[in-house]
């Protein structure tokens, strides 16, 4: 492997998820070395495991977190406010494989839905027309089904029982994708073998993630220095106020300083918040590239909720690709519905162990068990929509609990937006009635989990005032500092937001190397 | 790390103490000890709060070991649960019907000892391959390869539906 000198100023990217990762995929294709450094194990296929509680162990983001705010996440798990992954790959590792797109009109919320009470609504500085053709390359990249010719994924149960609701209260809009594991053989990956546990790992490969595609690929080109067990605590910046080094700790707690000619920070909405404000220095005495005090703010995490059906016949949902359905009728502006903003449903399944903690956290008793008691006959599914920014809902430091290498923690607050509330007891409603419509005996509405979708806390914005970076994810203040992941995010939109994560890498890849060519960084 | 919940602070098991405090501690069980019939009270309780009438004795015995496991982690905790337990014990606790232990639980249940309790139980009850084989749960399958070619399409009673989007263009 590459080996790049401790002082020698290199491409710099911390993170090996979605965006990192990609990035240094994208780079290396142009000639460019980059060193990854990327806090989690390098995890493979065959260290996955098929059991829940097992592989969350293995690869979550454990390291300790606060929370506040009127979240029922603060009250239920106070300490894991998301449920990431820190291994090479980042969170692909666990990732679904929904790959719907933004919308146009999602990249305009402000001009769209007007200003909205207590929201801190942006347009986003780039448009749908410009982030086309990257859809189309990450889609390519990712193997997305129904796209580009590319198979459908079959019919599991948990479907069946999803698509034949939809149809039956009016819906059109579903299908088993867009969805990025291989229904065939493609990109050198088989097709899936159906196993159920691509929130685990994917042990077979089928699944797209950037561990299985873009980092044995940089790889082989001799231009990555890969470094896993590689915690970043702090970047830092010469006299004329440019990052100048990535400072990071090994796995047993020894610091090491790499000199950065730029550095691109990718580690997910709340790492990436916390490593800026954790860089403050006099110059940027809230923090690195935070004039602007908006590192942190609008933290976004989705809508989110599930409903758990109960029939009197088996539907053995957790057989098969668990998020291979979705239904996107709901995905749209239409403030009729009481709010703005849309939602996608999408099939999801847990097994009992993920199931008895989440479905109803803190829930015992007799009532409890009946839900249990039904699994078999239990069918799912996710409720994922745009959640409104808000300025107070942010990442800032912990005053009081450190981590493992003594640095504050991140605490996250986050409280509702009365939108939110407004979207999500529709949704239940609608999943209610889509189950109530193929024969459901009860249906249970489960709130949101740790949080999956972490966007925001760095946003975009077109003015330095009102965000941390500009459109190409460089920030405002500092010339050679990249925001490199879904913290870029402006509005959080409806979909899942994996594939446009990878598509702004992809197109940050290319203005970066251009501008690496002419000589400007 | 544990995915335990917040709790309440207060005493271990204030509800139990004010109705027994006339048997007292002189018994606590502070070893937790196999033979102190702390797992078996325990098993009633964990019945008690996941009642699956199927499901046989031996995967809450383990779920209770579990508790106690956690219970001697720490010393602060030790000697909490074997109180909690004890009250418990001077109750008759396990002579009570499912109606009544019911009741005592939900009367408990804003103590820390139940909180803590609640969230090892559930985690261990229903991580064990025997509850999910009672539940339909076929565990790990990969090494079996996954369910291609066992199943994962086999519901039969709704009929096949469209996998391809929609053609009648957008909304």
């Amino acid at each position: 492997m590459k080996q790049i000198a401790l002082d020698e100023p290199a491409v710099v990217i911390i993170g090996s998820g979605a965006g990192g990762g990609t990035l240094a995929y994208e780079l290396t294709q142009q000639g460019i070395e980059c060193v990854v450094l990327e806090a989690g194990p390098y995890l493979k296929n065959e260290d996955y495991e098929n059991d829940e509680w097992k592989a969350f162990n293995q690869m979550a983001w454990l390291d300790p977190r606060t929370t506040s705010g009127s979240w029922r996440i603060a009250k239920d798990f106070p300490s894991l406010p998301a449920w990431i992954v820190k291994a090479v790959g980042g969170t692909t590792t666990h990732w679904s494989g929904a790959t719907p797109r933004f919308k146009e009109h999602e990249f305009k919320a402000l001009s769209t839905y007007g200003p909205v009470e207590g929201a801190s609504l942006l347009d986003w500085p780039i448009t749908l027309a410009e982030m086309e053709p990257y859809y189309e390359r990450a889609e390519m990249a990712m193997g997305s089904t129904h796209r580009h010719g590319r198979a459908a994924l079959p019919a599991n149960n948990n479907y069946k029982v999803f698509a034949n609701g939809a149809e039956r209260i009016g819906y059109k809009r579903y299908a088993t994708g867009p969805y990025a594991t291989n229904a065939e053989p493609y990109d050198g990956r088989p097709a899936s073998i159906q196993d159920g546990f691509n929130f685990q790992g994917d042990k077979s490969g089928a699944k797209w993630s950037i561990m299985v595609r873009e980092i044995p690929r940089a790889l082989e080109t001799g231009l990555l220095d890969l470094r896993p067990d590689s915690h970043v605590v702090r970047i830092t910046h010469d006299a004329s106020g440019k990052a100048d080094a990535v400072i990071y700790a090994d796995k047993d707690g020894n610091l090491h300083r790499q000199a950065a000619r730029v550095v691109c920070v990718a580690g997910n909405s709340i790492e990436t918040a916390r490593l800026l404000l954790l860089s403050e220095s006099t110059r940027f005495p809230k923090g690195l590239a935070n004039g602007s005090d908006q590192v942190g703010r609008n933290y976004m995490r989705h809508l989110t909720g599930s409903v758990y059906a109960r029939f009197d016949k088996p539907v053995r949902m957790y057989r098969g690709e668990t998020m291979a359905g979705l239904i996107a009728d709901e995905s749209r502006f239409d403030p009729s519905r009481g709010f703005v903003g849309g939602f996608y449903m999408e099939t999801i399944s847990l097994g009992p162990a993920f199931l008895a903690a989440f479905v109803e956290p803190g829930a015992w008793g007799p009532d409890f068990a009946e839900i249990m008691s039904s699994y078999a006959n239990t069918a799912g599914m996710w409720i994922v929509g745009e959640d409104m920014p808000q300025s107070d809902n942010r990442i800032t430091l912990s005053s009081n609990v450190r981590d493992q290498w003594d640095l504050p923690v991140a605490n996250v607050h986050f409280d509702d937006h009365p939108n939110d509330v407004a979207m999500r007891e529709y949704g239940y409603g609608k999943a209610a009635e889509l189950y109530d419509a193929v024969g459901a005996l009860g249906h249970h509405r489960t709130p949101p989990y740790p949080s999956t979708h972490n966007l925001g806390t760095c946003r975009m914005s077109e003015r330095a005032e009102d965000g941390v970076c500009d459109r190409n994810g460089r920030t405002h203040e500092v010339a050679n500092l990249f925001i490199s992941d879904g913290s870029q995010m402006t509005t959080g939109a409806a979909a899942n937001p994996t594939l446009t994560i990878v598509a702004l890498a992809m197109r940050q890849a290319d203005y970066l190397a251009g501008e690496l060519k002419r000589g400007n960084l | 790390m544990e995915m335990t919940r917040s709790a309440p602070s207060g005493s271990a098991s204030s509800v139990a103490v004010e109705t027994v405090a006339d048997r007292g501690y002189k018994g606590i069980p502070i070893g937790l000890e196999r033979g102190s019939g702390s797992r078996k009270l325990l098993a009633r309780m964990i019945r008690v709060m996941f009642p699956h009438k199927g499901i046989p004795d031996a995967p809450y015995i383990r779920a209770a070991e579990a508790v106690l496991a956690l219970a001697c982690e720490k010393p602060g905790r030790q000697v909490a649960f074997a109180a909690a337990i004890q009250d418990l014990m001077n109750l008759d606790f396990e002579a009570m019907d499912d109606a009544a232990a019911l009741d005592h639980l939900r009367a408990m249940s804003a103590t820390d000892f139940f909180t803590q309790f609640q969230g090892k139980a559930l985690l261990a009850f229903y991580d064990d391959p025997e509850v999910w084989e009672h539940l339909g749960y076929e565990g790990p399958s990969f090494d079996k390869g996954g369910y291609v070619n066992r199943g994962f399409n086999d519901l039969d009673w709704l009929p096949d539906p469209r996998i391809e989007e929609y053609d009648g263009g957008e909304q």
